[in-house]
């Protein structure tokens, strides 16, 4: 039975040492020589604090084990640092309770775990930690104050701008008005040319700060009906237009995840731009509506690569007209700020819409494509976080 | 009667300009009296510093406050009105460039009777103006304390 004992011991990879009542070694495992660096010779039959030059003369071992020896009292994974005279600094989880003896004689089992590489990495894990979230902090604190920068900066572009501009219209104006008899047909000409241009100067700041808007205020989170914006903002474009011939067909019941004031921005722009790029067009046809085409086919022209998204818990929607359309090859302008495909004298704008709508959509985890052919008609797909009814 | 005077508060000396042109085109005979910053405007109001010898019993039929002025901008000054019990009802127009919803906001918040944008285009600017006139000039109703001018 010792011997199976023993083998018990011998298995355990963790170092064992078998003490009697007195804390003499009776028996220690090889994991507990090679740890240690200590012989079989100089251990066993020997007191356990006199132990490779006293090395294991620790306080409060001492103390522990005499609780066992005397009271049997179990102490399980006391964590001891100890300053080895031959192998440094060791943190130990010790462990020792009161065994029996073949012969029943009691005997003490004191197990111990050496933690040191663990402690040291958990060290190194927390100081890890420590610098990364000072980082973080740091980083936070810059972005917040260039957030705060570009807030300022916004408020001088809407105010300080407009003034000037004000005041070129306004001179102009009154030069026109009241100094008309000293300028000939080419100088009124010119003048209103400046009028004209500051007056597009000033939407441009405008669509700016809309645009810059849009990237920095906050974002609710809800079902919106999309049929009934889209409903909604063509009601509008009638009102506006009343003598345009435009069939809209829009499908019921389209909803989807989102902001509602985003995503009204987005159908104004997108059934906008449908219902001016028609205007040439004797009857015009608009549509809006989910679509079936796989997401993954139309990557290729997806204006600006957002990574792989997968399609899954995304409902896919399009608006398509037989307007003017766009020729592919410039497809990838589409979607920049200020990048127009069409002369301003043939239909007017400022070239931010379809920035804003990508922008919008970015910002809701989807994304938006087109897809035309030059006088028959554009498609733009887009892509938003499902609108599940449950 | 009550000389109907309006006071312009305007640090932009071309703003101050179309503002004058604005009034005289709508034709309405007002006396403008301006100020070029916020110090100023309250120098006025209270008939301190270089308007001591002011009576300060005569209001202003309004006050046209633009909110960005040097040394003390316009939200204080109107925040300085509201906390003047002689001032308290004076009508306020905010006419600003700005568009921030904040600065909208504020303005109510202090107090202010009604917030103008200016329009860069100009014919757009004298309607605004002149509907400004026409309102608090004309049709207003002044708190009690105002009729009494010299």
């Amino acid at each position: 039975m010792r011997a199976f004992a023993q083998s018990i011991v011998e298995t355990v990879r963790h170092p064992l040492l078998i003490l009697d009542l007195d804390l003499r070694v009776s028996s220690a495992n090889r994991p507990f020589f090679q740890t240690f660096q200590v012989k079989p010779e100089e251990t066993e039959g020997r007191l356990v604090f006199d132990l490779g030059e006293g090395q294991w003369d620790i306080a409060s071992l001492r103390e522990l084990l005499q609780r066992v020896a005397d009271r049997n009292h179990p102490f399980e994974e006391v964590e001891v640092r100890h300053q080895f005279p031959r192998i440094g600094l060791k943190v130990m989880l010790l462990s020792g309770r009161a065994i029996f003896h073949e012969d029943r004689t009691p005997m003490i089992l004191l197990a111990i775990e050496d933690v040191t590489e663990r402690r040291q990495a958990q060290a190194e894990q927390r100081l890890l930690n420590a610098r990364l979230e000072a980082m973080v902090r740091q980083r936070t604190a810059q972005l917040e104050s260039s957030n705060k920068e570009m807030e300022a900066f916004c408020y001088s572009v809407s105010h300080d701008l407009r003034a000037p501009l004000r005041a070129i219209d306004g001179f102009s104006q009154e030069l026109l008005h009241n100094y008309s008899h000293c300028l000939d047909e080419t100088g009124q000409h010119y003048l209103r040319r400046v009028r004209a241009a500051s007056q597009r100067m000033a939407e441009l700041i405008d669509d700016l700060l809309q645009l810059s808007r849009l990237s920095r205020g906050e974002m609710r989170r809800q079902r919106v009906d999309l049929s009934g914006l889209a409903a909604a903002v063509v009601a509008e474009l009638t009102r506006r237009d009343p003598d345009r011939q435009v069939e809209v067909v829009i499908e019921p019941n389209l909803a989807a995840w989102g902001d509602p004031n985003l995503l009204r921005v987005v159908l104004e722009n997108l059934l906008e731009n449908a219902w001016k790029f028609t205007s040439k067009k004797e009857q015009a046809h608009i549509a809006f509506r989910m679509a079936e085409k796989p997401i993954a086919e139309s990557q290729a022209t997806e204006s600006q690569a957002t990574g792989s998204q997968k399609a899954e818990g995304q409902a896919a929607f399009l608006v398509r007209d037989n307007g003017a359309g766009f020729d592919m090859r410039y497809v990838d302008k589409l979607f920049g700020a200020f990048q127009r495909l069409h002369k301003e004298t043939e239909y007017p704008g400022t070239g931010i819409g379809l920035a804003t709508v990508q922008r919008i959509l970015h910002r809701h985890g989807g994304r938006v494509w087109a897809e035309g052919t030059l006088n028959q008609g554009a498609t733009f797909y887009f892509t938003l976080p499902e609108g599940a009814d449950t | 009667m009550s000389r109907k005077v309006i006071l312009l508060v305007e640090d932009n000396r071309d703003d101050e300009e179309l503002a004058l042109i604005a009034f005289q085109k709508s034709n309405l005979a007002n006396e403008v009296v301006v100020v070029r910053d916020g110090e100023e405007a309250l120098d006025y109001l209270f008939a301190t510093g270089p308007y001591a010898s002011r009576n300060p019993e005569v209001l202003p039929q309004v006050v046209l406050l633009d909110l960005k002025l040097p040394k003390i901008d316009g939200l204080e000054v109107l925040q300085r009105i509201r906390g003047e019990p002689r001032l308290r009802r004076l009508p306020v127009v905010i006419l600003t460039s700005s568009r921030e919803e904040q600065d909208l906001m504020e303005s109510y918040d202090l107090g202010a009777n009604s917030y103008v944008r200016k329009p860069v285009d100009f014919a757009d600017f004298v309607e605004a103006v002149r509907n400004l006139q026409l309102y608090w000039l004309v049709l207003n109703e002044p708190p009690p304390q105002l009729e009494n001018g010299p």
